[in-house]
């Protein structure tokens, strides 16, 4: 059998390895035909008690879900019945029947066309998304009347099961909540999709987005879920698998342990203090931040207020996104980014994205061309700081004219906010990305003028190696421990120290166990990741004897060769 | 029939949770209820409908009662809206 890998969006960390189970999708098995007219009444009926069976068991899974203490869910189901019972969905195809005289499935399934079509024109996304919930609740209703509904899944060793969807509804999670499944896996879904969060609830791994899965796996075929990594693996060879059982165990043995270090203060043996934040991209993934006991949010990416809509957001919803982020992290700091749209992001500027590529009117430039549109997340930001503790980053600076140009719009934007007598932090810290090679081989004169630096280690090594991230073919040159790219790393935690200003890293190198004990070693003190590598991290850093890796961190730092590099890696962390 | 402008205030608008909540609580009286949002009108009975108003913070919305329990429903459908959805802001 050809093994393959497919790609898509990890949402809940793990490994799974089990044998998958295609979910069938109701809809597209609907099909019209015609009723005779003295049968009408009949559909009409079959109609009616199809949505009297699903209301039973949409409130027989609540009854359960509140006997559990994990309620979360509850209101889900609630909303899946009053959809049920809205007359969209419950009279509305009754009528078609007689009108049309076709089939209940059918009426349905006309009716969600036009409703999908009423959200689709909704601006609000997150009320858009909503339309799924409206699509899952049809597709219950279109199951019982195609009497598959008893497609029960039953499987005598559940565990290695892992689901196959095309998208999967909150109900439907619910039925396999009482249940030890391996994984599931969809063709549809974001990190904010319903599915996501509750995968992480209940702890299974997850992957999303994973174009055409339905295609590519058939029933029973042998599948490796890494939901660390947003791999599924179809088919594995033997050797491939028998190092993922390995790796299972390794991580299932990990979590527990892990657990036990989240109170304990993050120090080094030589009782240094490091700082560990959060990335965060919605405001729900603060839950995630206070699990793993971050210190802060280290990154706040504010893309997901901008993409998949039509309108830009005004200040008024953008600052209350940013006030109740702030608000919830108390004291700690929130470091927002302003708009980093770019190749692997678009947004609809004037629907003119076509300069959006890694190298062209991206970030900082798009905002510095648009003023209006970042004096308006600037004004946000601002009127949010009075409410916590918030700082500003901008991404992808290369020169200092841009950092100057950008100041005086923050001032501008302050000066606005004064003369309407609005409240804001006047104080309020100004950091830069350092993510263009000009500015990490300049650091010092960044760090200068700069209130903090901080690293994206991603764009960094793309653009030091120009490699195009989002080209497969160039994808095996991607090295994060290019000697250049460390030595950029090593230049620009020098500069922070020179000018006492702090430094961190907030690309996926920080998140990396592998390399924490490097980037001590080259002095860096600041670590920002997304919150479930968190308490890895920390372990790392409690075993790190920081007179040893600093030694070892400088021979890193000297050696050219990369094969050198690996095995050196492989000591600092022994 | 009982009419009453009200504002939305709470920091999601009308989303799928505080829409669940006016339905619920809209189903609990005999009297139509219907909320009226740049000339579309909606029965607020309907979850789809309200959802579908898109209505943000800020903005403003009619209510239009009318029934034999007209005054305790649009009473008690106004403190929802004043109450935050009880969202608690």
């Amino acid at each position: 059998m050809v093994s393959f890998n497919i790609h898509g969006v990890p949402v809940s960390n793990g490994i799974a390895i089990g044998t998958s189970h295609l979910i069938s999708n109701a809809l597209l098995e609907v099909v019209r035909y015609d009723i005779k007219t003295k049968k009408i009444d009949f559909e009409v009926k079959r109609f009616k008690k199809a949505l009297l069976t699903v209301k039973n068991e949409l409130i027989r899974i609540k009854k359960r879900l509140l006997l559990d203490s994990n309620s979360q869910f509850a209101p889900f189901i609630d909303t899946h019945l009053m959809l049920l019972s809205d007359s969209n969905i419950s009279d509305e195809p009754a009528q078609t029947i007689k009108d049309e005289k076709c089939n209940a499935e059918w009426a349905i399934k006309i009716q969600l066309d036009l409703i999908i079509d009423k959200f689709n024109q909704i601006e609000d996304p997150y009320i858009k998304e909503r339309k799924h919930d409206v699509v899952q609740v049809a597709e219950r209703v279109i199951k019982v009347l195609l009497g598959h509904r008893k497609q029960k899944i039953n499987f005598k060793n559940e565990s290695s099961v892992i689901l196959v969807a095309q998208d999967i509804s909150p109900a439907d999670t619910l039925q396999f909540k009482n249940h030890k499944y391996g994984a599931f896996i969809t063709e549809m879904g974001g990190a904010n999709s319903h599915t996501a969060i509750l995968a992480r609830s209940l702890n299974i791994p997850s992957i999303v987005a994973l174009k055409n899965a339905k295609k590519l796996i058939k029933n029973n075929d042998t599948l490796i879920v890494d939901g660390n990594q947003g791999i599924v693996i179809i088919n594995p060879s033997s050797a491939i698998l028998e190092e993922y059982q390995y790796k299972q165990n390794l991580w299932e043995i990990e979590q527990k342990k892990l657990i036990k270090i989240r109170n304990v203060k993050c120090k080094t043996l030589g009782n240094q203090t490091i700082t560990l934040l959060a990335n965060i991209e919605v405001p729900e993934d603060i839950k995630s931040v206070k699990e793993n006991n971050g210190d802060g949010i280290g990154l706040f990416r504010t893309e997901f207020l901008f993409m998949n809509r039509s309108s830009l957001p005004d200040e008024e919803e953008q600052f209350n996104i940013y006030k109740s982020v702030t608000k919830s992290m108390g004291k700690l700091p929130v470091v927002i980014r302003t708009l980093d749209s770019g190749a692997d992001k678009n947004i609809d500027v004037d629907n003119n994205n076509k300069n959006n590529s890694a190298l062209g009117l991206r970030a900082i430039r798009l905002c510095l061309s648009e003023p209006h549109l970042f004096t308006t997340q600037l004004k946000a930001i601002l009127r949010a700081s009075a409410f916590g503790n918030i700082r500003i980053l901008i991404p992808m600076l290369s020169s200092l004219q841009e950092l100057r140009q950008t100041k005086m719009l923050i001032e501008r934007a302050k000066q606005s906010l004064k003369n309407s007598k609005i409240k804001f932090n006047n104080k309020i810290l100004v950091g830069g990305m350092i993510e263009v090679p000009a500015v990490a081989i300049n650091a010092d004169m960044f760090a200068n003028e700069l209130d903090f630096l901080s690293i994206g280690t991603n764009d960094l090594v793309q653009y030091t190696l120009a490699i195009d991230r989002t080209d497969d073919s160039v994808s095996h040159l991607y090295n994060s421990l290019h000697s250049a790219v460390l030595r950029l790393i090593d230049n620009t935690i020098k500069a922070g120290m020179k000018y006492n200003k702090e430094v961190s890293i907030c690309g996926e190198m920080a998140g990396d166990p592998k390399l924490t004990k490097l980037l001590l070693g080259m002095g860096l003190t600041n670590f920002s990741m997304h919150p479930t590598s968190m308490l890895t991290v920390k372990k790392q850093v409690l075993s790190s004897d920081p007179k040893k890796i600093k030694i070892k961190a400088n021979k890193i730092l000297r050696s050219i060769e990369p094969d050198n590099i690996e095995s050196l890696i492989q000591d600092i962390n022994k | 029939m009982i009419k009453k402008e009200v504002k939305i205030i709470n920091k999601l608008g009308l989303h799928a949770r505080a829409s669940s909540k006016l339905t619920q609580l809209a189903s609990q009286f005999d009297s139509e209820i219907f909320i009226i949002k740049d000339s579309k009108k909606v029965n607020a009975k309907n979850i789809m409908d309200i959802l579908m108003l898109a209505a943000s913070i800020g903005s403003k919305v009619e209510l239009q009662v009318t029934g034999s329990d007209e005054k305790i429903a649009i009473k008690e459908v106004e403190n929802l809206f004043k109450n935050y959805f009880d969202e608690g802001e």
